[in-house]
């Protein structure tokens, strides 16, 4: 891409020149080789999806392949927990060679390099001279070796923030919250409905920023800010082969500066930390005087990465303060946020964030949309790492593929089984995400008198964790006075307060109060002798109400009645919730906040922080009603609707008041 | 100061630029000026589309029976959907109903995710014979679609549904944002005082667009809110928007819903019959084989409401006098016909439950 030049046909590698390819250029090779890798990349991405991953299992093994070979995760992980997870082993496959041939990765793999050469050699148009001055070395190029410093000090303390800056978890992370999405909003009639991703803008922005520093400083990414480029960099000084320039055939007419990726300056001693191995140089120098040499004289390189110390122990101690400086906002630990939500088979918080490398995999992955790329609600160190937010979807049921495409076990590969607590996993129990609460003051039965309970309809689990109880209610305005009565009639006058005239005539809208299947209106009466009667109320006049059967014995005049209505009250069963979210989703009352809304409370991942609190709060009730902990779940299940749970409702009140006296 | 002189061709270019920019800046302004300033609002469409009546072609002798049940067993599928919908129309069977040339939307029930054997969605074993059936009729092009509370993804997926129906060469349509319309399901606004719920609506309309005929293939389940989902509640898989606040009228909506679409066929699967815990199941025990009837049951019908009532009564052993939607449907349906819509007759519900036009096959 870089080489514009028109000749042809002229190889100057060496290690080619017998072979049938001498005919290819090096450099048109690479590109090959780079435009395949991008390929791939992109179809990995786009494969990502649950219909697909539920079609060819075997997928699932590959989309996430390109983070697995990246050194960079595997090394920070290992840092953050002491193993190399499942497919990171696969990062030995670019570590390895890397150690032998240099930075090759930077400039024939990574997809994101490959990004920004491809946007600089489309948009960046300048003269030859500033050209070649803009692609020497320069100092700032430093920077990368502080990020790497800093991240992997901060590592060492067990906070992973690698995944902001790395460049596959970079690209990964924008194509999924950013560029899919945007390519997919206006093709919805191919590929369907597009995704939406809270804070996608910045994601995208960042990514803009980022490609777009090409058309002043050429990969300007690559050689300032990339941690892998930093890493792949200092273990290059070992590279048994480099770029090496002929002093004596050399014109010093710099115009291997034309092209050169990594401004690593083959001009003259050669810095091998900088150099991409792109062989632009090569094809470039019109004396022959660069060839890709065998152990070439070592007073013709810079192998070190040539940093100030002091800088590097300032970078370090940058890595060293965020730590205690992230923690020490206790967003992760005691503060935690009521919306920070983790996915099914996430591990513990503090060894989450050991783990998550911002690549969100899992949010690509998800069918339902319900996992976010997280802003502040982790606090900093949080940022990017996957939430649930349940406006947008809701955990599906037999769903795990996020955490089948996690490539670092953030997300642990927990099966349909493990995460329902069926088969084998029955002691276990189903895992937890979170609890469902009600606002009771938006929930529309609860407080408006509205029949609703779709919180019930949708709730996935047997017996459903939210249940309905039937509940009496005074209607507004509802005592009155009877005036006359037959024995299924009741004429009425208002009840009159303080002050008001006796016998007001009630004035009703007609059938008002004949109700339906859901809602159901009743009127009691209270004889003198302090009996109650209740009776259903089959319709109504204007002051009239008509009476469902006849009353015992019939009310006297001026005895006070109640107009009540009963209808479906929602209830969660804690025990039973698991925190899916679809009550959220589905709640009608859907303007700002629903009236049902689920939070990480005991959920079942937190050991040391979360659950204990639940046990305090919610789990208590369980426990103080069913004896053991571990026997609780299945001892709360033989419980059914209705009515038998309602009254364990009661003793676990009762339980709790003595608890907290 | 140097001496300058602008040419007369210079001259006429750049006034000619002006004016024309000045022309199109006016005309522009007038042409969108919108001295109210209310012209920019939302307007809602006032596109007249409307769902078609799908048994309008149908040549539906008075004498056949309107219910025909086949009871069986799990092996044996295949011949209980012959029987059923066979005993419909003793003499062409399903080529009464569907012909050569016609595009057969059937609607199942996918609305979870949810495993076959939990009853919670349609027996594939029963899309499967039912398509085939479809085919042997001659139906050109067979269209299975619904849209799901879940994932529409996943929960064809897990019913195993886009499965069958691709191996039986149907096509699948899934749900996307784009494939709803609006629809005039009532010329008015819905009254709730008269226990409507639907006026004009969001309605996943791009299956139904070349349908000629729609088939109904509900599986029978308990329903927290409304006591049954058979085959009325199956068409609410056909509505877009914020559907999930009708809950509140819950029996409006279902007999709306009986009212809107006038299907060829339903069939009701009995085979796994969702006797608690609906509508969404989730253990082998919310399920009993034939619900009531204790054998596998396929019920087919030309008239949904019957049928619902049918089954309400023999496979969930309930008693439809109490099912509210019922009456509301009937009564839906019985003023479309008195305003000469052809609709099967759905009104008469409770005559054909006495008058002997039922037919059951045991298979």
């Amino acid at each position: 891409m870089a080489n514009t030049h028109p000749r042809k046909g002229k190889v100057k590698v060496t290690r080619f020149r017998d072979t049938w390819l001498n005919s290819l250029r090096i450099t048109t090779i690479r590109i090959v080789v780079q435009a395949v890798i991008f390929g791939l990349f992109l179809s990995f991405i786009l494969l990502t999806t649950f219909a697909n991953l539920d079609r060819l299992p075997g997928l699932k093994a590959w989309v996430s392949k390109i983070l697995e070979v990246d050194p960079l995760v595997a090394i920070a992980t290992a840092i953050t927990t002491h193993t190399v997870y499942k497919g990171l082993l696969w990062s030995l496959v670019i570590l390895i060679p890397t150690l032998f041939l240099g930075r090759f990765f930077c400039n024939w793999v990574c997809p994101y390099g490959t990004l920004h050469q491809f946007v600089g050699w489309l948009f960046r148009k300048l003269k030859p001279r500033d050209t070649i001055e803009i692609n020497r070395y320069y100092k700032f190029q430093h920077v990368k070796f502080y990020v790497l410093t800093a991240m992997l000090i901060a590592a060492v303390f067990g906070t992973l923030q690698i995944g902001l800056l790395d460049p596959i978890c970079l690209i990964y992370r924008s194509f999924t919250g950013a560029i899919i999405p945007a390519a997919n909003m206006p093709a919805q009639e191919i590929f369907g409905d597009y995704k939406l991703h809270q804070g996608a803008w910045l994601i995208g922005f960042v990514i803009f920023g980022l490609v777009a520093m090409n058309l002043m400083i050429p990969r300007f990414f690559c050689r300032v800010l990339c941690p892998l480029g930093a890493l792949l960099g200092v273990l290059s000084r070992f590279a048994w082969w480099r770029i090496e320039r002929d002093p004596d055939k050399c014109t010093d007419c710099d115009l291997c500066l034309m092209n050169c990726e990594g401004a690593s300056d083959p001009h003259t001693q050669l810095r091998m930390s900088e150099c991409f191995v792109c062989f632009n140089c090569i094809e470039d120098c019109p004396e022959d005087a660069l060839s890709f040499a065998f152990l070439p004289p070592k007073e013709h390189e810079v192998p070190h990465t040539d940093i100030p110390r002091r800088r590097a122990v300032l970078a370090a101690i940058i890595g060293v303060l965020f730590f205690p400086f992230v923690r020490a906002s206790g967003r992760s630990t005691r503060d935690f946020s009521a919306g920070m939500i983790r996915p099914p088979g996430s591990v513990e918080e503090l060894e989450f964030l050991e783990r998550c490398i911002k690549c969100d995999q899992c949010i690509r992955v998800c069918p339902t949309n319900v996992l976010q790329p997280a802003l502040f609600e982790g606090g900093l160190e949080g940022l990017w790492t996957p939430i649930m937010n349940f406006r947008m979807g809701h955990c599906q049921l037999n769903c795990t593929a996020c955490g089948q495409v996690c490539p670092t076990g953030a997300i642990q590969r927990v099966s349909v089984e493990e995460k329902l607590g069926i088969g084998d996993y029955v002691d276990q129990g189903p895992i937890i995400l979170g609890t469902a609460h009600f606002d009771t003051g938006r929930c529309l039965p609860y407080s408006k008198n509205i029949p609703c309970v779709v919180c019930e309809e949708v709730c996935p689990t047997s017996p459903k964790a939210i249940h309905a109880e039937r509940e009496m209610r005074i209607v507004r305005d509802g005592k009155k006075m009877v005036v006359s009565s037959t024995e299924n009639t009741l004429q009425l006058s208002e009840w009159p307060e303080p002050g008001q005239k006796v016998g007001t005539p009630a004035l009703f809208n007609i059938n008002q109060w004949q109700g339906d299947e859901t809602t159901k209106y009743f009127v009691s009466v209270k004889h003198q002798d302090g009996l109650t009667e209740t009776r259903r109320i089959a319709g109504n006049d204007v002051d009239t109400l008509k009476i469902d059967g006849r009353f015992a014995r019939q009310p006297e005049v001026g005895t006070a009645v109640i107009i009540q209505l009963e209808f479906k009250i929602p209830r969660i069963d804690t025990s039973l919730c698991i925190g899916c979210g679809i009550c959220e989703k589905e709640c009608p009352v859907v303007g700002d906040r629903r009236a049902v809304y689920v939070t990480a409370e005991g959920e079942t991942r937190s050991q040391h922080y979360r659950q204990p609190d639940r046990n305090r709060s919610l789990r208590l009730m369980k426990i103080a009603s069913s004896g053991t902990g571990a026997s609780s779940r299945s001892g709360s299940s033989a419980c059914g609707t209705g009515g038998g749970c309602g009254s364990k409702g009661v003793e676990h009140k009762i339980d709790l008041r003595k608890f907290l006296a | 100061m140097t001496d300058h002189t602008v040419t007369r061709r210079e001259f006429l270019k750049r006034g000619t630029g002006a004016v024309i920019v000045a022309g199109a800046a006016a005309a522009g302004g007038y042409l969108l000026y919108d001295p109210e300033g209310d012209a920019g609002l939302y307007h809602p469409s006032e596109a007249d589309l409307r769902l078609r009546n799908y048994f309008a072609d149908i040549d539906w002798p008075a004498s056949n029976p309107r219910i025909s049940i086949a009871t069986g067993g799990e092996d044996r599928i295949d011949q209980m959907v012959k029987a059923a919908v066979g005993g419909l129309d003793p003499s062409q069977g399903i080529g009464r109903l569907i012909g050569k040339k016609d595009v057969v939307l059937i609607k199942p029930n996918v609305g979870f995710d949810r495993a076959p054997r939990l009853g919670a969605t349609t027996n594939p074993e029963v899309l499967r014979w039912v398509i085939r059936l479809c085919k042997e009729a001659g139906a050109e092009k067979i269209v299975v679609a619904d849209n799901p509370i879940e994932a529409p993804d996943a929960c064809f997926a897990k019913s195993r549904t886009r499965e069958v129906a691709q191996a039986e060469g149907a096509r699948v349509i899934l749900p996307s944002k784009i494939h709803f319309e609006t629809l005039v399901i009532r010329d008015r606004q819905p009254d709730p005082q008269n226990r409507e719920a639907l006026g004009r609506w969001p309605i996943f309309h791009r299956p139904l667009v070349e349908a000629t005929k729609v088939i109904g293939l509900a599986p029978i389940k308990d329903h927290n809110l409304c006591s049954a989902s058979m085959n009325m509640k199956n068409w609410y898989g056909l509505l877009g928007g914020r559907r999930n606040q009708f809950h509140q009228a819950i029996h409006d909506i279902v007999s709306d819903l009986g009212m809107m679409m006038s299907p060829t066929l339903v069939i009701a699967d009995g085979t796994r019959v969702m006797m608690k815990n609906g509508p969404t199941g989730g253990r082998a025990s919310d399920v009993k084989a034939g619900g009531e009837i204790g054998r596998p049951t396929i019920v087919a019908s030309v008239d949904q409401v019957a049928c619902d009532a049918w089954c309400y009564q023999h496979l969930l052993g309930r008693d439809p006098a109490k099912l509210a939607y019922l009456d509301l449907a009937k009564k839906k349906i019985g003023e479309q016909i008195a305003q000469g819509t052809k609709r099967f007759g759905e009104s008469n519900w409770k005559e054909y439950q006495t008058q002997g036009k039922i037919v059951t096959t045991k298979v």
